[in-house]
């Protein structure tokens, strides 16, 4: 095969929803083993454009290619026939299947209506393999780790022999070990001659796996560029069109407040009101299960000590009337009732000694905070589900405002939103800070903990494996003790 | 309001006005004034019913034991009456007891962790609809005292009795769930568990309390019944968890929770009673009533399912 051959070519895609455009004219393609990374913020068209590539909704005008052949998909089925294979951020897979049948889900191998297990198992052990992994096909979905779980996917994509495969914010919910294993895995697609859309929130990411870049802004491609001659600041420029704050890195102040918050028990530390502590360490390493525990949603291990004095946290509404806070890792699975409006949610945590609603404060508190928080919305009474990522995380953050919240505990606040809203709720941070409130914020991209924390706690295995104060925090040091090295 | 908004809101009223509109044409007693008063009574216990199942389904649950419950209090309360207890204090024990009986179903639910509150609720059906029949033999027991009669059979003005324990259970009901915070956290735990937990909200206390108004509406259903038929009978309110379901369902609930309004399950309520009535009037055998509500039930859903879907393509757009 010609390895430069246009595999995907799409000419002046649009598409309009309601009287809306959100694709204009865009111009896009993808070679033979190429990794194609697309990028955008949240509402620049990027899945709208995927969902045409892959069948699920029709452009409105434009052209699309398949190996110079004009087509017209009409279903996920058809683009799939035609090798096209969407990996979407939900996987969808079927947890009480083994991988092996998850991969052959719909096309087992048959004869005269029985299934070859034989053949199936070992088919799958070969595609897996191939792929640089030792999965047991057999195994069941349930008890594979995210990680494997996107290699079962994939490996699915490469049953159904797709040629161009579409990842939508693969590394999201990965720990950076689990993303460097997921770019061997697409180095190899690549190598087989397979083309990769690649689509992510974390620019260094693009600079690891992709050979060209095309971003979009508002319905428009702005830029497509080989990534050896792009740098980090054209892209950002060209997805926000402008420069953005959160680039200056803040300045770092000792912090000298009264403290907050204190654990003793297994896990031990202490945060000053005014003080953002970073938690740092790999997937598994228990931050999550720290952070839900403390509000009281998790096994109890330890004594917590709210400004000095012993507390009782049984469950959440007991860590609420303390103060605290917990924007947790899932947004959607843990802080917002989807099907209810912004005003719902954002009074959701607040007002439960009254009997009764106060609805017209409630609602003028909560407008105020849409403004205060740059929340993008119809209004108060736009249901949560219809809001952009960023800003349904802004809307979690506005509803422990408005509860008057002091100890914030914040896990993975920026996971998978946009550059724009994740500057704004950096800002939001450091503000919260400056005006006395305690802060936890656990994340796994480094460079978040580095800009933000005045010191970061790493741990490993549930246990902490050491403190770094903000000046000696450096991304090895942390990835040092995160690993299990000793300080 | 967009158009789309305007026909969710108002619906399942618009089906029903069509419907009365049909079955006037099709029948001269239909838009009587005695034939809907008729209608009104007839439909009052499936209302109540419905207002607990309601708050039920709204957190996503469903609650099978309410006919079993509406029959044990029925008997309940039969009993009291025979040994004395004024009509008054009678009616106060039946709901009390109807309350009882649903909390356990919330207690089983949050305290023993069953997976489904179909589980603790259909023991329930079965373990109250035995009880009514192990307590009265199996024997309906009647001649109730006639000021206990009155919640089922009397009347204020030409305003019957039962419609004014409806009226007044609606008005009660509709405050609760959306003028008050506990209302709030009911809507919320239906539209996320998860998320109303780790907001603050108290779900295994506000689940038991959902399944103890389930009961309660259950007992205030057995006290229109019992006054009407003037007995209390064991097999009171056999299947009538279905119908209450079937009302909250046909008046824009869904089975997936978080959505549901009082006003739209009284009109689920009246639009099974109207077609049954209307039914009845054209002479069709109560065989093919059956089937025609089962129809209604189907294609309620099914609108809601189309509504739905033309709304999600809308969002696929945005994003």
């Amino acid at each position: 095969m010609n390895e430069s051959a246009q595999l995907l070519e799409l000419r002046g895609i649009s598409k309009w929803f309601s009287g809306v455009r959100v694709l204009e004219g865009v111009d896009f393609e993808v070679r033979a083993a190429e990794v194609h990374a697309l990028v955008g913020e949240n509402g620049a068209g990027k899945s709208t454009l995927m969902n045409i590539v892959s069948g699920i909704v029709a452009a409105d005008a434009g052209q699309m290619l398949w190996e110079g052949q004009p087509v017209r998909p009409r279903s996920p089925r058809q683009a799939q026939e035609l090798g096209i294979t969407f990996v979407h951020q939900e996987l969808a897979l079927a947890p009480q299947l083994s991988a092996a049948e998850n991969i052959f889900l719909g096309r087992h191998p048959a004869g005269g209506g029985w299934v070859r297990w034989r053949e199936i198992h070992d088919r799958a052990r070969e595609l897996l393999s191939g792929l640089g992994h030792n999965i047991d096909p057999r195994r069941l979905v349930a008890e594979l780790s995210l990680a494997e779980r996107q290699l079962v996917e994939i490996a699915r994509a490469l049953a159904f022999r797709a040629r161009l495969i579409i990842m939508d914010e693969p590394t999201a919910p990965l720990a950076d070990r689990d993303a460097e294993g997921l770019f061997r895995t697409i180095r190899n697609l690549r190598e087989r001659g397979v083309g990769v859309i690649f689509i992510s929130h974390r620019l260094k990411e693009i600079f690891q796996v992709a050979d060209r870049v095309t971003v979009l802004r508002d319905g428009k491609r702005v830029l497509t560029k080989e990534v050896a001659s792009a740098g980090v600041d054209d892209l950002v420029r060209a997805m926000v069109g402008a420069e953005l704050s959160a680039h200056v890195p803040p300045e770092a102040a000792a912090v000298e407040g009264e403290e907050a918050i204190r654990v003793e028990g297994p896990v031990s530390f202490a945060v000053r009101r005014g003080e953002v502590v970073g938690f740092a360490g790999l997937a598994g390493a228990g931050r999550t299960e720290l952070l839900e525990w403390l509000f009281g949603a998790g096994k109890q291990t330890g004594q917590i000590f709210v400004n000095g004095r012993p507390v009782t946290v049984r469950r959440p509404l007991d860590a609420i009337r303390h103060g605290m806070a917990l924007v947790p890792d899932d947004r959607k699975a843990k802080g917002l009732v989807l099907g209810a409006t912004l005003h719902q949610n954002i009074a959701l945590a607040s007002g439960r000694r009254r009997w009764f609603i106060r609805a017209a404060r409630e609602r003028q508190a909560a407008g105020q905070l849409l403004g205060e928080l740059r929340i993008k919305a119809a209004g108060l009474d736009q249901r949560v589900l219809y809001l952009s990522g960023g800003n349904q995380q802004k809307a979690v953050l506005a509803k422990w405002l408005y509860a008057g919240a002091r100890v914030f505990l914040l896990d993975e606040p920026t996971r998978g939103i946009d550059v724009r809203s994740k500057a704004e709720i950096y800002d939001l941070v450091r503000g919260l800070a400056s005006r006395g409130a305690a802060i936890l914020l656990a994340s796994s991209e480094l460079d978040e903990l580095l800009r933000l924390a005045d010191r970061i706690v790493v741990m490993h295995r549930g246990r902490i494996a050491g403190e770094l104060a903000r000046a000696e925090a450096t991304e090895e040091r942390i990835m040092h003790l995160a690993t299990g090295g000793v300080q | 309001m967009s158009v789309a908004a305007l026909l969710r809101r108002f619906g399942p009223l618009l089906g029903l006005l069509a419907l009365c509109a049909v079955l006037g044409t099709l029948s001269d007693h239909f838009l009587t004034f005695d034939n809907l008063i008729n209608v009104f009574r007839q439909s009052a216990v499936n209302a109540l019913l419905s207002l607990g199942q309601l708050v039920v389904i709204i957190t996503a649950g469903i609650d099978l034991s309410v006919g079993s419950i509406l029959g044990l209090s029925c008997v309940l309360v039969a009993l009291l009456l025979k040994a004395g207890v004024p009509p008054a204090l009678a009616v106060l024990a039946a709901l009390a007891i109807g309350g009882a009986l649903g909390s356990v179903n919330g207690l089983l639910l949050t305290k023993l962790h069953l997976p489904h509150p179909f589980i603790p609720t259909l023991g329930m059906m079965n373990v109250a609809r035995g009880l009514a029949l192990v307590i009265c033999g199996g024997f309906p027991i009647s001649e109730l005292p006639s000021g206990f009669r009155f919640w089922g059979a009397g009347s204020v003005g030409w305003i019957p009795a039962p419609v004014i324990v409806v009226v007044v259970f609606c008005v009660v009901f509709h405050v609760f769930l959306t003028r008050t915070t506990v209302g709030r956290d009911i809507y919320a735990i239906g539209g996320n568990p998860q998320a109303a937990l780790l907001s603050g909200v108290p779900v295994d206390a506000r689940l038991i309390l959902v399944y103890a108004l389930s009961g309660v509406t259950a007992a205030a259903g057995a006290v229109v019944l019992a006054g009407r038929m003037n007995s209390g009978f064991p097999l009171a309110g056999m299947g009538s968890e279905l119908d209450s379901i079937a009302a909250v369902i046909i008046g824009g609930a869904s089975f997936f929770g978080g959505v549901g309004t009082v006003g739209g399950t009284l009109v689920g309520a009246l639009i099974m009673g109207v077609l049954r009535n209307g039914l009845n009037l054209m002479n069709v055998s109560a065989y093919w009533q059956t089937v025609v509500i089962g129809v209604v039930i189907v294609a309620a859903v099914w609108v809601d399912v189309v509504r739905k879907r033309a709304a999600e393509k809308g969002r696929a757009a945005v994003n």
